[in-house]
């Protein structure tokens, strides 16, 4: 079973760890406990194939930000999460994905920029506009969410994964075909 | 003509306040064509007399009015009548020029004429001539008098047409005229020709004095052109002096002029005067302060206060604000090069100073320390602070004058202190390793590291043995009695409290050194000066979300860049503290991984409530949190490994597995730990875990166990988990606890149905046979005619369990009873309790069935409730 890589990034409060364990348990955490860093596996099928989610969900606050760099280089896609009820949230993810591509030293690297907490309407700050246009700028998914409502919530993931998929076809896939074709020959 | 009055009022006067007196219908004399009104208004506005004369053209197309030409009434000069006696309707205006007129009819002409006249009677000073105009053009209504109100007056304005009523008096005159001639009424003509006679009478009077008053007229001309005459002398004066005054004026002029000239001159010099002043003032240093720049003492502080206040002068001069056009002056720039000069050489001076001063300080300070050691202790340097702090201000002027040299400066700073503090954070955490490990009984602390599985269970130990191997200790002291020792026991918590106060003096000792450090650096080298000038206004950037917990405001870029520095002064003050540090976690966690717990308890204490979320130390210790965290993790999985690896003895009954009986001096330990922590949630995440995997775990060992029914496995370790959970009263396990109760209730019925299925055995298959014929549809009362169930065959089972039999039986059944439990878990009374009432439960049912079904045949068993009673209290007893 191919296996996933995928870090969830953002500033403090932004649901960062509501929506994973939204995802992977299917709970809302109402309470605020900053995160240190939690990691959480999960097997899904996403078009068919069954896939291993190793989610790293990690801390937003300012003292964290120097593990960044690891997370950066050890993960595959990353979900990029910001709060439609705080500006400064959504602002601070440009420096973010800087870093991302720095790290990685290309300029294609998985991502899904995700406007979390879309129900609360009334406290909207962030457009839905805003965020579709820094995706595109960016060339990556954006998707409005919220682990509150159950809202979009497995399909950032899904998109991420496939987002993945995309970029790195499934290798082992290939060489399996590739095999039983040698073999036909050989016979 | 009316509705033209009429459109030509409402048109064009009115808007101005103005009233049609009079008009006219004319042509341009000579010329017959274009026709056009000559209009005659009052001002009717408040207190305005002003009349007017117009001239007004019918526009080419449509019925509108537009007004050509505009006078003042009291500009007329002339009317010209062109002829008194013949009648004409041409007629001459005499304003600044001629203008002619012909009048559409002579009627008109002589009505305009009059109006004009009339008007200029009554609102004229300067009233216009009235040239060949018919005498009676030019009378008063005989009923107009002086004294008139103006009211009155307006009758002037008033339409000609109009009829008058006389006034009271005329009336009266009138009145008083006839009846001096009686013979008026009868006779009006000779009335009338007695007025005209009158009349003429009066004219002839009128004209005469008219014609008296001429001497007195030509006197006052004479008087007239006497007081020219003089008005002219006196003229003639005037202007011979003024002639004279001319040239005064002109010399005053003149001196007036020179005066301000005067005056600008004097300002300038002045200001030249100022300005050099100021040069030279600003130019000239002290020669007490170019002394103390070049030779004053660097090591007094006298020295420094004067270098100090000499530099700030030389800053001064140096930055004395110039006009640029003088500093080509070449005395200007001599100045400026020497001070230049004087500058550079103290900049020199000082960084040299200063540089032997932080290498001196490093090298003594490196080998006066590491005797230290012993005790749990950072090195304060305060004194080397202290000494430095005189020098800050020098150091701004350094940063100011030469900023090269003051960068060279904190460089030779950073790395001579450096190797100090790499040395002292070494040597203090090598201390605290000392402590923990090495002071006092290893083998004490070395039996830390216990897992659920160090149960007395001997098959258990090898499985242990490799994971405490794992974790890098010698295996030598490991004692499978060391590894029972409970969570709780009084050496580990001996060693755990010694562990816990190593923690805090490691952090009382690590922060004000690094907090002392960065205090000074930013006074030193002036890095947070700039901030506070910088960030005046930064804080409040805070979006109107109202989250309160969202701890990161945006700050601005500013202050990120001075943090910046500040915390790349500190890094590289303290290279090697985020490795030591985590060396330290490493090292306590693989003594015993508890100490993870306290130190996620403690780091995270210090790293999530810090004020200052982007200084060096909150990153760094924010990073080895990260660390402690996954060790912490790493922990509890390593606790569920080893549950899932844990064998039970397959000699013995099986009793309560060990990781269950763990559990609770695991819990309370964690319990203690993280009592009043706000990290209280990763330990219940870890928690929920490990409960799941001894629920788990108890159900793989129930079913495998060879000797213990599976039943009284989960039954044992589940009431276990219940009462552990109930006296832990961990909110987050609630849902846990309950669940361990059901599992334990469902278990223990179970358990007692399947063990009671046997003392009556004969009975229950029979009476299962009548019910089943019950349910088939078969009525209670036929039961007794099936051969099978015969009141016969009933009694013969019946018999078959008498008192004695069925005692023996529930006591053969305690024995195995008591074979599977465990003393340890104690629930002998509970499952006899259970199974009393499960019995009875059955005897009960079987009364009733056989009562029910065989109902006349007084067939009761052969023992009472009361004996059932008294067999389990006996037997219970006998135990
Ligand atoms: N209404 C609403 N609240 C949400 C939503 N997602 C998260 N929250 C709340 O926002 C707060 C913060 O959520 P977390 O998931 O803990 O935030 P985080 O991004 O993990 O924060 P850090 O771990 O500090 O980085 C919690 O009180 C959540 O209940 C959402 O979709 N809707
Ligand atoms: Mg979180």
């Amino acid at each position: 079973m191919r296996e996933y890589k995928l870090v969830v990034l953002g500033s403090g409060g932004v649901g960062k760890s509501a929506l994973t364990v939204q995802f992977v348990q299917g709970i809302f955490v109402e309470k605020y406990d900053p995160t240190i860093e939690d990691s959480y596996r999960k097997q899904v099928e996403v078009d068919g194939q069954q896939c291993m989610l190793e989610i790293l969900d990690t801390a937003g606050t300012e003292q964290f930000t120097a593990m960044r760099d690891l997370y950066m280089k050890n993960g595959q896609g990353f979900l990029l999460v910001y709060s439609i009820t705080a500006q400064s949230t959504f602002n601070d993810l440009q420096d973010l994905r800087e870093q991302i591509l720095r790290v990685k030293d290309t300029d294609e690297v998985p991502m899904i920029l995700v406007g979390n907490k879309c129900d609360l309407e009334d406290e909207r700050v962030v457009g839905k506009d805003q965020g579709a246009k820094l995706a595109q700028s960016w060339d990556c998914g954006f998707v409005e969410t919220s682990a509150k409502a159950k809202i979009n919530v497995n399909e950032i993931f899904f998109s991420l994964v496939r987002a993945i998929n995309k970029k790195n076809p499934d290798t082992r896939g290939g060489k399996k075909s590739g095999k039983s074709k040698s073999s036909c020959t050989l016979l | 003509m009316t509705a033209i009055k009429h459109t030509l009022q409402k048109d064009l006067f009115q808007p101005n306040e103005e009233r049609l007196v009079a008009f006219v219908h004319v042509t341009k004399a000579g010329k017959k064509k274009r026709s056009s009104f000559l209009c005659a208004t009052l001002s009717v506005a408040e207190g305005m007399n002003q009349t007017m004369v117009y001239q007004v053209k019918k526009a080419e197309k449509g019925e509108v009015y537009k007004k050509k030409m505009t006078r003042y009434l009291r500009d007329l000069k002339v009317v010209d009548g062109k002829d008194a006696r013949k009648e004409t309707a041409d007629f001459d205006l005499h304003f600044e020029k001629v203008y002619r007129w012909t009048a559409s009819s002579i009627g008109e002409r002589d009505n305009f004429i009059k109006y004009i006249w009339k008007l200029s009677q009554r609102y004229l000073d300067q009233k216009p001539e009235f040239l060949n105009v018919p005498k009676k053009l030019m009378e008063e209504s005989k009923h107009v008098e002086k004294g008139h109100t103006s009211m009155e007056g307006m009758d002037v304005t008033g339409i000609a047409e109009d009829y008058q009523a006389l006034t009271t008096k005329e009336e009266q005159d009138l009145d008083l005229l006839m009846s001096e001639c009686q013979v008026a009424i009868s006779n009006a003509e000779v009335f009338a020709e007695q007025l005209s006679k009158q009349l003429s009478v009066l004219d002839g009077a009128n004209i005469h004095s008219i014609m008296g008053s001429e001497d007195q007229v030509l006197n006052l001309m004479r008087l007239l052109d006497d007081g020219i005459q003089q008005a002219e002398k006196i003229e003639e004066k005037l202007d011979s002096y003024n002639v004279i005054l001319q040239v005064v004026k002109d010399q005053m002029e003149v001196m007036k002029d020179k005066d301000t000239l005067i005056n600008i001159s004097t300002k300038n010099h002045k200001k030249l005067l100022d300005e050099l002043e100021h040069l030279v003032v600003s130019l000239d240093l002290d020669m007490k302060f170019q002394k103390a720049l070049a030779d004053g003492d660097l090591s007094s502080s006298r020295g420094i206060l004067e270098c100090t206040e000499a530099a700030k002068e030389l800053e001064k001069s140096v930055s004395a604000d110039i006009h640029p056009a003088l500093r080509k002056m070449a005395a200007v720039d001599e100045q400026q090069k020497k001070f230049a000069k004087i500058s550079s050489n103290f900049a020199k001076r000082l960084s040299h100073h200063l540089n032997n001063f932080f290498i001196h300080q490093g090298n003594e300070l490196g080998e006066t320390l590491s005797r230290h050691s012993g005790d749990l202790k950072l090195p304060q340097h305060n004194s080397i602070h202290r000494d430095l702090i005189p020098y800050a201000e020098l150091m701004l002027w350094l940063k100011n004058a030469d900023i090269s040299n003051f960068n060279e400066l904190s460089k030779v700073y950073t790395q001579s202190l450096s190797k100090l503090y790499v040395r002292e954070v070494q040597d203090f955490f090598d201390c605290a390793k000392l402590h923990l490990a090495g002071k006092g009984d290893r083998s004490k602390l070395g039996s830390v590291g216990g897992s659920f599985t160090g149960s007395k269970l001997s098959g258990s130990s090898t499985s242990l043995n490799k994971y405490i191997e794992a974790r890098g200790r010698s295996s030598s002291v490991q004692s499978i009695d060391s590894v029972s020792l409970s969570y709780s026991s009084n050496i580990n918590v001996a060693a755990r409290h010694l562990f816990d106060q190593v923690l805090e003096k490691v952090f009382s000792e690590l922060e004000p050194v690094c907090l002392a450090e960065q205090d000074f650096c930013c006074r030193f080298f002036h890095l947070v000066s700039d901030l506070r000038k910088d960030s005046g206004q930064p804080q409040e950037v805070h979006d109107s979300d109202g989250e309160i917990w969202m701890p990161l405001n945006p700050k601005i870029t500013v202050e990120r860049q001075i943090n910046e520095e500040v915390r790349n002064m500190l890094g590289a003050l303290f290279p090697t503290l985020q490795a030591d540090i985590d060396d330290f976690i490493s090292f306590a966690d693989k003594l015993d991984g508890f100490n993870s717990m306290y130190l996620l308890v403690k780091m995270s204490q210090h790293v999530i409530n810090t004020q200052d979320a982007g200084s060096f130390l909150s990153k760094t210790f924010a990073s080895s949190l990260v660390r402690i965290k996954r060790n912490f993790d790493s922990f509890i999985e390593m606790q569920i490994k080893a549950i899932s690896e844990t064998k039970v003895s397959k000699k013995s009954k099986c009793g309560i597995i060990s990781f269950v009986h763990n559990f609770e001096d695991f819990a309370n330990l964690a319990e203690s730990i993280f009592k009043g922590s706000d990290r209280h949630t990763d330990l219940d995440k870890g928690y929920t875990k490990l409960v799941a995997a001894i629920f788990d775990n108890i159900e793989r060992i129930a079913v495998d166990h060879p000797k213990t029914p599976k039943e009284v496995i989960r039954m044992e370790n589940y009431h276990h988990m219940f009462s552990v959970l109930s006296t832990l009263k961990i909110s987050s396990l609630e849902g846990d606890k309950k669940k361990a109760k059901h599992k334990y209730q469902d278990s223990l019925t179970f358990y007692t149905q399947d063990r009671l299925g046997r003392p009556l055995e004969k009975l229950h298959v029979f009476i299962e046979g009548v019910k089943g014929y019950l349910s088939q549809g078969v009525k209670p009362e036929d039961v007794g005619y099936q051969l099978a169930f015969s009141k016969q065959e009933l009694r013969k089972v019946i018999k078959d369990y008498t008192g004695k039999d069925v005692k023996k039986s529930l006591e053969h059944m305690y024995k195995k009873v008591e074979k599977h439990l465990s003393e340890e878990e104690n629930l002998l009374q509970v499952v006899w309790v259970s199974m009393q009432d499960e019995f009875i439960k059955q005897y009960n049912d079987y009364e009733e069935l056989i009562n029910r079904c065989y109902p006349d045949a007084k067939i009761t068993l052969e023992f009472t409730i009361n004996d059932v009673l008294d067999f389990f209290s006996d037997i219970a007893r006998s135990h």
